[in-house]
């Protein structure tokens, strides 16, 4: 159960990775709140400098008031004002920081002072006391920023009470000056600072996520019938949970897909029985009868019988290529030459019963071998020249012929038969798939070839041989030795 | 001769046992294991047909008893089950040769006359006719037509395994290996050379010994 809280979260949008990249997520919310850290810690320095430079101005400013304040004397109901010309000097010094002042009275009436100085925002203001404030004034020709101490003074007889005000005033220039040097030197430091975190954030997440990106590459890597469980070593916690989910579902698979296919191999061991029962019925009937047209029907049911006894047998063979089979099956050093003369001796009796001139071409007596399976091999080889001697005709001459070119086996199986058309030379890999419907092939035989050639992660390919006929070539990885050269 | 055929499948069983019949055996058929191993324990046969896959006692079982008290049965398997393993465990178990279902007759018939030939006495087993030739290996002598052929030693054994392996491949490899027996006339010419002169000495035998390219020779009857 998901708590209203997750659910709303959920909801909102970045929160969840949905499907952008997980790199890209865990990326945004690790720098986003350094972002927000890097700004707040940039305003609160900037006004922490700025009001510690303005309190430096403020002393400064308060010393300067009660001066020009006690050199205003009151004389009867007028003012007598004491300013030396070397304390002027004094207060104007600094042409770059210049120091402006007005006294006035009533306060706003300019009588004495530099400039004119904007009034305090106090509204009812005690006397005596000095007030701070920000303002700008007009400085020749532009608006000038400048930090105001102010104080209201009384003079006059108690009758007639009047009021004077003495300003003081300095650019703000030079405080924000500091205030904004003070940032960049705090500022600075901290960017890089930041950088540096987001690059080792960036580091951490890239081999956080490394395991990710191996089972990724473990499964792309596969091919599309190997149900093996999948080994990642070393993995964290999470990437191994998901591993196991992933193989216990393979596991299934697998479970289901030799289910499967021991049902297909159990079926056709079932139906060779019952086959071998119908060939020996006909085989006797056709001994029993003297009429011929029963013959010929009876010759026809055997032929068919022969048929599907072929297509059971070529159904196993292709359930054995299969890849479980084949690792269960096992894999040892084959002598494909061996292997090649072997075969074509075994077929040679077949091919002078279909008047097919069998034979093979092989000067060498060196082994050429492979690593593999020689019974699944063995049958590769059966098929394509079982082929050959179907298709090619009576009259027709077939060739087996092995070579070894660098760090492959080449075998070829030629005829000079009709051949296949060139749109169809693909096709007759497929299962089921014939080129033509003379002789009483099952369509598996190339099919076979396929499977099993690619097995040994070799490959098959037709060729057209001039004037007529086929070529089968197959290429498999042979075992070259290598061999100790002296130096 | 008499047969034991031990097949649980009643059609294939009928029509086995007449295409036998047929073909000159005395056949007797056990519809289970247990009836097998009976028969064949406490009867006298030339030679079991054994189905691996039987019922009540699996063919396997039944073919490892028999062999322990029968030593020189001769026992043809037949099986639906091809795969490498079966076979060995078959051969194993003592069986001479074995067959897989579906077969032809012919093949069958084959299989169980060679196997008698095999077991069968010496003498019998020694003389081989084919066409006009008769080839005794007791007497070595050979004729066509009653006509003795003289031989050398070396067209002996190469004669000998061509008719051997009548219908089928002698590679040259067999030839050179069934010579290095004989090394009292080493070098003495080339296969080819023995070939051409068998060939001629088998003119008007009716058999004709023919060329397999890039692989040896074989010996079969010439077509009528």
């Amino acid at each position: 159960m998901l708590s209203p809280f997750k659910l709303a979260l959920r909801r909102m949008p970045g929160v969840t990775p949905g499907t952008r990249s997980l790199h890209r997520h865990l990326l945004l919310w690790l720098l986003l709140p350094q972002l927000v850290l890097w700004l707040a810690a940039a305003y609160v320095t900037y006004n922490v400098a700025d009001r510690y430079a303005n309190r430096a101005i403020d002393a400064a400013l308060k010393t300067a008031t009660r001066s020009l304040a006690r050199q205003v004397k009151p004389i009867g109901n007028g003012l007598f004002i004491d300013f030396p010309k070397a304390a002027q000097d004094i207060i104007e010094a600094d042409p770059d920081d210049r120091v402006y002042y007005m006294v006035s009275t009533p306060p706003g009436e300019f009588i004495l002072g530099n400039n004119k100085l904007p009034p305090p925002p106090v509204n009812d203001a005690r006397l005596g006391e000095t007030y701070f404030y920000n303002g700008s004034m007009k400085e020749k020709s532009h608006q000038l920023g400048i930090r105001v101490a102010a104080m209201y003074l009384s003079f006059g007889d108690e009758n007639a009470p009047q009021r004077m005000l003495v300003q003081v005033a300095r650019s703000r220039a030079s405080g924000e000056e500091l205030a904004r040097q003070i940032l960049v030197d705090t500022a600075l430091p901290l960017s890089g600072l930041v950088a540096l975190m987001s690059v080792i954030v960036w580091g951490g997440i890239r081999t956080g996520l490394a395991p990710l990106a191996r089972l990724r590459a473990e499964v792309e890597d596969r091919a599309p019938n190997d149900l093996a469980p999948i080994k990642l070593e070393a993995a964290p916690e999470e990437v191994r949970a998901l591993v196991k989910a992933l193989n216990s579902l393979l596991a299934q698979v697998h479970e289901n897909v030799s289910v499967q296919k021991r049902f297909i191999s159990d079926a056709a061991h079932q139906l060779r029985t019952p086959l071998a029962g119908l060939k020996s019925q006909t085989e006797l009937a056709l001994t029993e009868t003297d009429n011929p047209g029963l013959q010929a029907r009876l010759r026809r049911v055997h032929e068919s019988a022969t048929r599907s006894a072929h297509l059971i047998n070529q159904l196993l063979t292709l359930a054995r290529a299969e890849p479980e089979s084949v690792a269960a099956q096992g894999r040892t050093r084959v002598d494909l030459r061996r292997l090649a003369s072997e075969v074509t001796a075994e077929l040679v009796p077949r091919g002078r019963h279909a008047g097919v001139d069998l034979g093979l071409d092989d000067g060498d007596e060196k082994p050429i071998e492979i690593h593999g399976n020689a019974l699944l091999l063995r049958e590769s080889l059966l098929n394509l020249v079982d082929n050959a001697i179907r298709y090619a005709g009576d009259g027709s001459v077939v060739t087996v012929r092995l070579s070894a070119q660098d760090s492959q086996a080449v075998l070829e199986v030629e005829d000079n038969g009709p051949g296949i058309a060139e749109a169809d030379r693909e096709r007759v890999f497929e299962r089921f798939a014939r080129a033509t419907h003379e002789g009483n092939g099952c369509g598996l035989g190339l099919a076979i070839v396929k499977e099993i050639v690619e097995r040994h992660t070799g490959t098959v390919e037709l060729q057209a041989v001039q004037p007529h006929g086929l070529r089968a070539v197959v290429r498999l990885p042979r075992i070259v030795e290598r061999k100790t050269v002296a130096v | 001769m008499k047969l034991l055929l031990a097949e649980d499948d009643a059609i294939l069983a009928d029509a086995l046992s007449a295409n036998l019949a047929l073909a000159g055996f005395e056949v007797d058929v056990a519809p289970n294991g247990a009836v097998a191993e009976y028969l064949l324990l406490r009867q006298q046969f030339d030679l079991g047909v054994l189905d691996l896959g039987l019922p009540l006692v699996d063919g396997l079982t039944v073919l490892k008893r028999v062999r322990a008290a029968r030593p020189t049965l001769p026992m043809l398997v037949l099986t639906a089950l091809d795969g490498l393993d079966h076979r060995v465990a078959g051969l194993n178990a003592g069986a001479d040769d074995y067959l897989t279902k579906p077969f032809d007759f012919p093949e069958l018939e084959a299989r169980i006359r060679a196997l008698l030939r095999r077991t069968r006495s010496a003498a019998a087993a020694s003389a081989q006719e084919m066409g006009r030739l008769s080839f005794d290996r007791d007497t070595r002598r050979a004729a066509i037509d009653n006509e003795a052929m003289e031989l050398s030693p070396r067209e002996w054994m190469l004669m000998d395994l061509l008719l051997t392996q009548r219908d089928k491949v002698v590679t040259k490899e067999q030839i050179a290996e069934a010579w290095a027996v004989d090394r009292g006339d080493a070098n003495a010419g080339s296969i080819e050379v023995y070939i051409h002169r068998l060939r001629r000495k088998l003119d008007g035998s009716g058999l004709a010994i023919r060329t397999v390219r890039g692989l040896g020779y074989l010996l079969e009857a010439e077509a009528a």
